[in-house]
């Protein structure tokens, strides 16, 4: 019954919240974008029903977040002067407390491992969630401090490579955490962990060398309502495959005597593996279709090889081959595993080194 | 095994979606599509030719490409063909003859004791579980309950293999397939020269009726064209249009910031066949559909501006000269009998510098630059980059300009100095004056005069030193002092001397300029808080000036900006089939790995108080076993009453 009244206040909430934005802020919206709105508010609606947990984690930032807003009194400068916005809630602040918090979370998880105590294994899971909190924030706040700047400044934060990073972080959290709750598996934590932490490291790296936490105004190719849909889209990909890519590290580990009695059975990663690689295969494929879609408006055609594109579909290829190799009955197991590692080489390298190295139309995130 | 079995396998298709995989990278390493000299200075003769051959430098339009996507198409048809019918039949088959023996050997094979074989009860559960249900009566005794279901599972194998090929179809509509045949039958010709339009051969255009291109214009302000441009390989292909476009009017809206917010094209396209027009506006992320051609915004570059300009030279009094000039265009100077060619290269209104103010760096834009090559009479080039404003450097304003001696180098920038009004006229007026031995005499005179009563020295030997000293600044800059010091005099007191030469020149400038002010004392170019930092800055760039390759500052005094806008033009038939395999393959993965396929046996043998139940599923993992296990929980409960 109290979930029941739980989940009807959260569903009314963000029917508020809906509603607010639309009539407020509907004149900056196309019919598209409106869409998006819609769509975000029923599929977070459906998201907090269906998982518990969801609804505290989407409160909580929300409250944050509007909090930040309500102190920054319509004034950027406040960051400077407020002591909340400048330690706690400003976009910078929150994102560094992000990055303080996964690698927290990434120790406790191993102290957890060897110990074996449920205390600590719960207190791990409490700090990714709080770090998916100040990512959250991080990026809402961020999002309403690109409107501070300028109206026409204002974007959604995910358009370079510093803002895709803190999204990579939670993104790959919060499916991590999905699957952890729904499967009973947080001995993955400590692995899947890392891979979060070096997205943390890198996060920090490029912050402080390159001062990359600075708010840009966007390229014309990138203001279209696509951006809001490829990009999330895009990265619950590379969120879930980046985990499965953890899993399977596991998954290899678990053939040693040692590691054994600490992680969970073969069975349970394997699968695992498979239901992770199953929902990045999809949204990726999704993503890449919408990319297409969005070249065809902007760049003039679906498809122009373009070096992006390209280690696109490689990525694509590569987990549809492993789908088939799943089929095949004595290729299972190890192999499959190694397979998802070097997926994971592919995907970096699709997400990164492709800028990184690389030119191309798609030259959005140049370090 | 046959051919087909192995084309159809799964490991065939794994190896080619990775050998397809392996084979894109390369197009991603190698850069594509890039003008053949290029290439050939980077990867010299013999790789070139080698690459050449491999078609490297268009790998996704290569035969040998091509081929291996043919054959990850025929592979996928092969599987559809060969299991479609498999899958169809399936879709209505309950394998209801079934031996007793077969289901006891199932992997999940239970039995389930009843006392009373409530059928009814067992049918409403398991339709209520989304289950179809046949029934049979075997040996008119036994009765044995077949259920299935998901069987759309099945039917997503279809869907994402049809999808792929659909796709895949998709995309050889869009390629250029016709074009390489009529290539390779010598009926069209790619065109390597630039010439003008009206000179390129028939072979080198392609109608109207061309099935797919993506075709560039590039259209001037108040032009209009009814052409594209096709690249291909090393050269291009005229596309000809249903249309003509005209540019009306090309704008770009800047941030307050600098970077461009949005370029947008004003367009006038009328129709060739019935001379219908429509007026539109198109900008990045809004193409326009004309006639089955898609037009849209890609990028923008100057179209030719007008500039009004002035040449100073360094080093001597003379007058200005002015000279009116064209980007894209050439201009000749004959000066005292020296031969320049000056080649206006760009233009850009919007410049986005990281500049210091205040102690943040932030972007910042400081006006107009344009480019430009001075070509001597032996055809050798320096490249010049230039600002029409000063900009603010560590707190003071300089005119910059940047020259280098070939594309491979970084542009090495000679600062000027403003003077206080922020012009050039200062620093032209300075070296005038600097450059005029009357001055340079006057100063000398003054200056050793003071020195010669406070160092009690003989004055005119003090003038002949200052002079010889004056005489190597002005004909060669600090680089000639530093070399006749290097010469004459000992290392150890090298540095000293050199101190003392600098000062003097600079009290020697700086006695210049505060004579130029006595007797204009009207001027404002010198009012500044210390005018001996602006002579400093000054002869700075007066010695620079000597490595500055070219005797002229370029100034650009007007302009009149002409803009051009980069169009692309697509007629993309494929398109159609590419989003609707694109659909079909969203939806077949769906169903693959969301929809749980199972079905069940139940039998029970009369006389037997036991039913056999047995499950299958052509998946068999984790979730599947946990399905099974809770099926048989429910229906034992069923009948556990």
């Amino acid at each position: 019954m109290a979930t029941k009244i739980y989940n009807f206040i959260f569903t009314a909430l963000l029917l508020i919240l809906g509603i607010i934005a639309l009539t407020n802020f509907h004149s900056y919206m196309d019919q598209y974008e409106v869409g998006i709105l819609i769509a975000s508010v029923l599929g977070f609606s459906f998201f907090g029903i269906k998982w518990q947990r969801f609804k505290h984690f989407f409160i909580t930032s929300f409250v944050l977040a509007f909090i930040a807003i309500f102190l920054y009194q319509g004034n950027l400068n406040q960051v400077e002067t407020n002591f909340f916005l400048k330690y706690f809630l400003s976009s910078q602040s929150s994102i560094m407390w992000m990055s303080a918090l996964f690698p927290l979370a990434l120790l406790i998880y191993w102290f957890y491992l060897f110990v074996k105590q449920e205390f600590y294994g719960n207190f791990a899971t409490f700090l990714v969630w709080a770090a998916s909190v100040f990512a959250t924030t991080g990026l809402l706040v961020r999002w309403f401090e690109s409107y501070l700047i300028s109206i026409d400044v204002g974007h959604i934060p995910i358009s370079n490579l510093y803002e895709v990073f803190v999204l990579f972080c939670l993104i790959s959290a919060l499916i991590y955490l999905y699957y952890e709750e729904k499967l009973n598996t947080k001995k993955l934590g400590p692995f899947v962990m890392i891979i979060i932490n070096v997205a943390v490291g890198f996060l920090l790296w490029y912050t402080f060398t390159k001062g990359a936490d600075q708010i840009q105004p966007l390229v014309p190719a990138l203001q279209s309502y696509w951006m809001k849909i490829h990009v999330p889209a895009n990265f619950i990909g590379y969120g879930a495959f980046a985990i499965a890519a953890m899993v399977s590290v596991a998954y290899l580990l678990a053939d040693n005597k040692f590691w054994r009695q600490y992680i969970p059975a073969k069975e349970i990663l394997d699968d695992m593996t498979y239901k992770l690689i199953a929902i990045g295969f999809i949204f990726f494929t999704i993503a890449t279709i919408l990319g297409a879609v969005w070249a065809a408006e902007a760049w003039g055609g679906y498809w122009s090889w373009d070096p992006k594109e390209t280690w696109a579909l490689i990525v694509w290829l590569n987990y549809a081959a492993w789908l088939h190799l799943r089929l095949i009955k004595g290729l299972r197991g190890d192999i499959l595993a190694w397979w998802s590692i070097a997926g994971l080489i592919i995907t970096t390298f699709c997400f990164l080194g492709v800028n990184l190295f690389l030119s191309g139309l798609h030259s959005y995130g140049e370090l | 095994m046959t051919f087909s079995q192995l084309m159809s396998s799964m490991r065939f298709a794994i190896a080619m979606l990775s050998i397809v995989g392996l084979a894109s990278i390369i197009g991603t390493v190698l850069q594509q599509n890039q003008p053949y000299e290029s290439y050939m200075i980077e990867f010299g003769q013999f790789w070139f030719d080698f690459f050449e051959i491999l078609n490297l430098f268009n790998v996704y339009q290569a035969s040998w490409f091509l081929l291996i996507l043919l054959f990850l198409v025929s592979s996928t048809s092969l599987c559809v063909y060969r299991n479609t019918p498999k899958i169809v039949r399936d879709f209505r088959r309950y394998q209801e003859n079934i031996k007793e023996k077969s289901l006891r050997a199932y992997k999940y094979s239970f039995e389930v004791p009843f006392s009373d074989f409530k059928k009814n009860d067992l049918i409403t559960f398991l339709s209520a579980n989304q289950f179809k249900i046949k029934e049979k009566i075997i040996n008119e005794k036994d009765v044995l309950i077949v259920a299935k279901k998901g069987d759309y599972q099945k039917l997503g194998y279809i869907f994402t293999h049809l999808a792929i090929i659909i796709i895949s179809i998709g995309g050889l509509m869009d390629g250029n397939l016709i074009f390489k045949f009529q290539e390779s039958v010598g009926s069209k010709e790619i065109e390597l020269l630039d010439k003008p339009i009206s000179e390129i051969s028939k072979k080198s255009w392609l109608e109207t009726s061309n099935f797919s291109y993506r075709a560039n214009m590039l259209l001037v302000e108040g032009e209009s064209q009814g052409v594209g441009v096709i690249p291909v390989k090393d050269g291009y292909m005229i596309q000809d249009l249903p249309f003509t476009v005209s540019l009306k009017d090309f704008n770009i809206e800047h941030y307050s910031s600098g970077q461009p917010k949005s370029f947008e094209s004003d367009l006038i396209i009328k129709s060739k066949t019935n001379g219908e027009t429509i007026n539109k506006k198109i900008s990045v992320n809004k193409p326009l559909n004309y006639k089955g051609v898609t037009i849209y915004q890609s990028d923008f570059q100057d179209g030719g501006t007008k500039l009004n300009l002035a040449l100073h030279d360094f080093y001597s009094g003379s007058k200005p000269i002015s000279m009116r000039a064209e980007i894209f265009k050439q201009n000749e100077l004959i000066i005292e009998n020296q031969k320049m060619n000056f080649e206006f290269e760009d233009f850009r209104l919007f410049n986005i510098l990281d500049l210091e103010e205040n102690g943040d760096i932030k972007p910042t834009n400081v006006g107009p630059n344009y480019r430009f090559k001075i070509r001597n009479e032996s055809g050798q080039a320096s490249e010049y980059e230039s600002y029409q404003y000063p900009m603010l450097l560590e707190g003071k304003y300089f005119f910059m300009s940047g020259m280098r001696g070939s594309p491979q180098e970084d542009f090495k920038f000679l600062r000027i100095p403003a003077d206080a009004d922020r012009t050039l006229e200062g620093y032209m007026i300075f070296k005038d004056l600097i450059s005029n031995p009357k001055e340079a005499k006057r100063a000398i005179n003054t200056i050793s005069k003071e020195n010669a009563s406070a160092l009690n020295q003989n004055q005119k030997e003090i003038a002949r030193g200052f002079n010889a000293i004056w005489q190597s600044f002005i004909s060669g800059g600090y680089n000639n002092i530093a070399l006749s010091i290097d010469q004459n005099v000992p290392t150890t007191n090298q540095e000293q001397v050199a101190n003392t030469y600098i000062k003097i020149i600079h009290l020697l400038a700086n006695n210049i300029i505060l004579n130029y002010l006595e007797n204009n004392p009207d001027s404002t170019l010198f009012n500044f808080d210390d005018i001996g930092i602006f002579t400093q800055d000054s002869l700075n760039a007066f010695s620079d000036s000597f490595f500055y390759g070219s005797n002229y500052w370029v100034e650009l005094k007007d302009f009149e900006q002409v803009q051009a806008s980069g169009l692309q033009l697509t007629k993309s038939p494929g398109q159609f089939w590419v989003y609707l395999g694109s659909i079909l393959l969203v939806i077949g993965i769906f169903c693959m790995l969301y929809i749980q396929e199972a079905r069940l046996w139940i039998m029970k043998k009369s006389g037997s108080k036991k039913l056999i139940l047995a499950f299958a599923s052509n998946r068999d993992h984790i979730d599947f076993e946990r399905f099974v296990l809770k099926t048989r929980k429910d229906i034992q409960s069923l009948f556990s009453n």
